[in-house]
C-alpha cells in the first residue's frame, strides 16, 4: 500500500485536543481505504479524530467535517478555495488546523 | 419533505440557497494578478493584498474617533486629548487589535506595517514623509496601555495567565501592561487606586427580592472572618448568589468592563479600544437583546462612558485628566468590520501568540455560548449574513418617549445603570453633561410589571395595584407595604442587570445562596456605592425617590404615563354598563 506524508499543524487552542502538540507529520494511505478513491482532506479530518484527537471530539468534528469556527488552510491557502473536503491530498501537503473560538 | 401545515409548493422556494464560498475566479479581486489565499464574504483576497486590506478597514473604523472633535478633518493628522488603554482578554480578536495598534501607531521602525513578516507581503506603512520626528509624525497617543483583567478567581479551577499575558505584552515595548484582576472590583484598594470618590460604602444588597433592598454590608463577626472577607471570597459570593447560568458571565463580562473603563478615566485615557471583531460583536448584540440589554445595544458597537462619580484625582493612579470635558472616555471596537475569521488569518500570517481565555465550564447551554455557536455556524455557510446583524443592529434606536430620546432633548443624557453603567448612545460630539445622574430606564419596573409572568407575591413594591383578577380572599397574601420604605437599588439598575440579579431560570440551574448562608447581604462592586453615594436623593428611578417608589400615574418626564387604578364593583358596572346582558 502506497502512502502519503503530510504536516499538519494546530493553533488557536485546537492543539490541546492533540496531546498540547502544535506540529504533526501524518503518513496516510495514499487511498482511501473504503472506496479506492485518493485520499482526500475529508479522510485525513476523519484520520485525525480516530488516531490523534485526545479528547472531547465534539470540539473537533461535527457532521463528518470540522466545526463551525475553524478554519482550514492547505499550503497556506483557504480550504474554501481548494474544494473544501474534496481536496486531494498530495505528499509533502501543509495543512493548518486554527480554532477562531478563543474570544476576543 | 413538507410539515403538515405548509405550502409544499412555495416551502421549497423559501429556502435559501447557499452560494458557492467565492465570487468567479481564485485570483485575487484586488490586483488580480496572483492567486487568492483567502475568501473573504465571498471575495478572494492573496495574502500580499489582505493585510492593507485588514490594516484599512482597522484605520477606518478608529481613525474618526481620535481626534477631540470627532468627525472633523483630519488633513492635519491625528491627535488623541489623552492616552491610550488596551483592553486585552487574552483572546483572538484583542490579539490582533493589540498588533494592529502597535504596528499603526507606536511602532515607528520601517517593517511596521504588517507586511514584512508576511512572507511575500509589502508593507502597509513606509517611513513616514518629513522623517519620524518631524511634528506631523509625532505619537498619536502620548502613552499606550494594555490592560488585562484576570478572571480566574470567578471561575473555579480556571488557570491564572496573568503571567503569560505579560510576557505577550512585553514583546511591545512601546505599551505598558496593566494587570487587574475581576475581584478588583470588590476591593476598596482598587477603588482608592483609580481615585474613586466618594469614598465607597460597603454596601450588600439581598438579591431574593425583586426590590434588592440594600443594607450595608455585613462586617466580620471575629478575626478568622475577618481574613476571610477578601475580594476574591466577595466575588464568589456575588457569583455564586447569581440565579442562572447565563447571569455568571454575563456579570463577570460587566465587572470587566467597568474596571477597565475606571482604569482608563484613572490613567487619563481618552480612548478604551476593545477587540470585539464583526463575528463577537453579532454575538454579543444578540445575546444582549436576549438578555434584555435592547436599550443600550447601539452603545455595544461604540460609545461614550462618563464616570458617574469622581475619579482620578487623589489616587495613586490619577492622572490630570485626559483633554475630554468630564474625563469622557471613547469606548471603540476597531475590528467591528473585521470577522473572526479575517483575525485569524491576521493572526496565523502574523505568528501571533493568542494566549485565549477562560470560559465558564457551566455556561454551556447558557445564552451566550448558544447564540455563539448559532452564529459561528451562519458565518461558515452564509458569510455575509454575520454583517447584516450588526449593521441591523446600528440602525436600531429607543423608542421615542424612552429615556433616551426624552433626556437628549433635555440635553440631559447621562443617565446610567449604577451597575453596568451604561448610558445611552448619545454620538461622539456629546461627551458633556453636569446633570445629576439619573437611572437608565425610566418606568422599567412597571413595564417589567406589565409584560412578565411572575408570582405577584414576588412583585416587591412595585406591585402597588392588585390586579382584577386578584381574588378578595387571597388578600392576605398581598404584599403588604413596607412601614417604612427601604433603600432599593432596583430603580438605579437597567432592565438587563436587574434580570441579571433577579431573573430565576425555570431549570433551577444555580444553588441560591443569597443573601448568603449566614443571612449576609450580597457585596455589590465598589463602584455601585460610589454612584449612589454621588446620585442626588431625589433620583429615584422610574421617576420617584430614593427609595424608588412613584406615585402612580405621577407625570414624569417620560413619554410614556400609565395610569393604573383599581376601580369598585359599582364603577366597572357603570363603564361596562352597555354591554351588560339582562338576568
Amino acid at each position: 500500500m502506497t502512502t502519503i506524508s503530510v504536516k499538519v499543524e494546530f493553533s488557536g487552542g485546537l492543539e490541546l485536543l492533540f496531546s498540547n502538540q502544535r506540529s504533526h507529520a501524518v503518513t496516510i494511505p495514499s487511498t482511501d481505504p473504503t472506496d479506492s478513491a485518493p485520499t482526500n482532506l475529508q479522510y485525513l479530518i476523519t484520520y485525525l479524530r480516530d488516531n490523534l484527537l485526545k479528547e472531547r471530539v465534539e470540539l473537533f468534528v461535527e457532521n463528518e467535517t470540522v466545526r463551525p469556527g475553524i478554519l482550514v488552510l492547505v499550503n497556506d491557502t483557504d480550504w474554501e478555495l481548494e474544494g473544501e473536503g474534496d481536496y486531494v491530498l498530495k505528499d509533502g501537503d501543509e495543512i493548518v488546523f486554527i480554532s477562531t473560538l478563543h474570544g476576543g | 419533505m413538507s410539515s403538515s401545515c405548509g405550502n409544499p409548493q412555495a416551502e421549497e422556494d423559501t429556502l435559501m440557497l447557499r452560494r458557492t464560498k467565492f465570487d468567479r475566479s481564485k485570483d485575487c479581486v484586488r490586483c488580480k494578478e496572483r492567486a487568492g489565499n483567502v475568501v473573504v464574504r465571498h471575495a478572494v483576497y492573496c495574502k500580499t493584498c489582505f493585510v492593507p486590506l485588514i490594516a484599512v478597514k482597522f484605520r477606518r473604523a478608529l481613525d474618526p474617533h481620535i481626534n477631540p472633535l470627532p468627525d472633523g478633518p483630519r488633513r492635519k493628522g491625528l491627535k488623541a486629548a489623552g492616552s491610550l488603554l488596551l483592553g486585552l482578554s487574552g483572546g483572538l480578536g484583542s490579539s490582533v487589535l493589540l498588533d494592529l495598534v502597535n504596528r499603526t501607531y507606536f511602532d515607528f521602525s520601517p517593517d511596521a506595517g504588517g507586511g514584512d513578516d508576511v512572507k511575500s507581503g509589502a508593507g502597509v506603512k513606509s517611513e513616514p514623509r518629513g522623517g519620524r520626528d518631524h511634528p506631523r509624525n509625532a505619537s498619536v497617543w502620548p502613552a499606550g496601555r494594555v490592560c488585562y483583567v484576570e478572571t480566574c478567581a470567578a471561575f473555579p479551577g480556571a488557570r491564572d495567565r496573568t503571567e503569560h499575558v505579560r510576557r505577550v505584552v512585553a514583546a511591545y515595548d512601546r505599551l505598558e501592561f496593566v494587570p487587574l484582576r475581576v475581584e478588583d472590583a470588590f476591593s476598596s484598594a482598587w477603588w482608592a487606586r483609580v481615585g474613586g470618590a466618594p469614598a465607597s460604602k460597603d454596601l450588600g444588597v439581598d438579591i431574593t427580592n425583586q426590590d434588592l433592598i440594600l443594607s450595608a454590608a455585613s462586617t466580620p463577626h471575629d478575626a478568622s472572618e475577618s481574613e476571610s472577607d477578601t475580594p476574591a471570597s466577595r466575588l464568589q459570593r456575588y457569583i455564586r448568589a447569581l440565579p442562572t447560568q447565563t447571569a455568571i458571565p454575563s456579570a463577570v463580562h460587566t465587572l470587566t468592563r467597568v474596571l477597565l473603563l475606571y482604569t482608563a478615566a484613572a490613567t487619563g485615557a481618552s480612548h478604551l479600544l476593545l477587540g470585539t471583531s464583526l463575528t463577537s460583536l453579532s454575538v454579543s448584540l444578540i445575546a444582549g437583546i436576549a438578555q434584555g440589554g435592547g436599550f443600550a445595544v447601539r452603545e455595544e458597537a461604540q460609545g461614550v462612558w462618563v464616570p458617574g462619580v469622581r475619579v482620578g484625582a487623589g489616587g495613586s493612579g490619577s492622572a490630570n485628566g485626559n483633554g475630554h470635558e468630564n474625563g469622557a472616555v471613547r469606548v471603540v471596537r476597531p475590528l467591528r468590520d473585521i470577522g473572526m475569521k479575517e483575525c485569524a488569518m491576521w493572526a496565523w500570517w502574523h505568528r501571533l501568540v493568542v494566549v485565549g481565555r477562560e470560559k465558564f465550564p457551566g455556561a454551556k447551554q447558557s445564552i451566550g455560548p448558544l447564540t455563539k455557536e448559532f452564529i459561528v455556524g451562519l458565518e461558515r455557510d452564509y458569510p455575509s449574513t454575520v454583517s447584516t446583524v450588526a449593521r441591523t443592529c446600528a440602525k436600531l434606536a429607543p423608542k421615542k418617549g424612552s429615556a433616551t430620546t426624552t433626556n437628549n432633548n433635555n440635553n440631559n443624557n447621562n443617565n446610567i445603570c449604577m451597575l453596568c453603567e451604561r448610558q445611552p448612545l448619545s454620538g461622539l460630539l456629546t461627551t458633556s453633561s453636569s446633570t445629576p445622574q439619573r437611572p437608565a430606564q425610566d418606568g422599567v419596573q412597571d413595564w417589567k410589571a406589565r409584560i412578565s409572568i411572575r408570582s405577584f407575591a414576588d412583585a416587591g413594591s412595585f406591585a402597588t395595584y392588585r390586579p382584577p383578577h386578584f381574588p378578595e380572599r387571597d388578600l392576605s397574601i398581598t404584599p403588604s407595604p413596607a412601614p417604612t420604605p427601604a433603600p432599593s437599588l432596583t430603580p438605579f439598575l437597567c432592565y438587563a442587570c436587574h434580570t441579571t440579579l433577579t431573573s430565576r431560570s425555570s431549570r433551577g440551574t444555580t444553588v441560591r445562596a443569597a443573601p448568603g448562608p449566614t443571612g449576609h447581604p450580597v457585596p455589590l462592586p465598589v463602584w455601585v456605592g460610589g454612584n449612589l453615594a454621588a446620585s442626588p436623593p431625589d433620583s429615584g428611578g422610574d421617576g420617584g425617590g430614593a427609595d424608588g417608589r412613584r406615585e402612580e400615574g405621577e407625570e414624569g418626564d417620560v413619554g410614556e404615563t400609565w395610569v393604573r387604578r383599581r376601580m369598585d364593583p359599582a364603577s366597572m358596572r357603570v363603564v361596562v354598563a352597555d354591554f351588560l346582558l339582562d338576568d
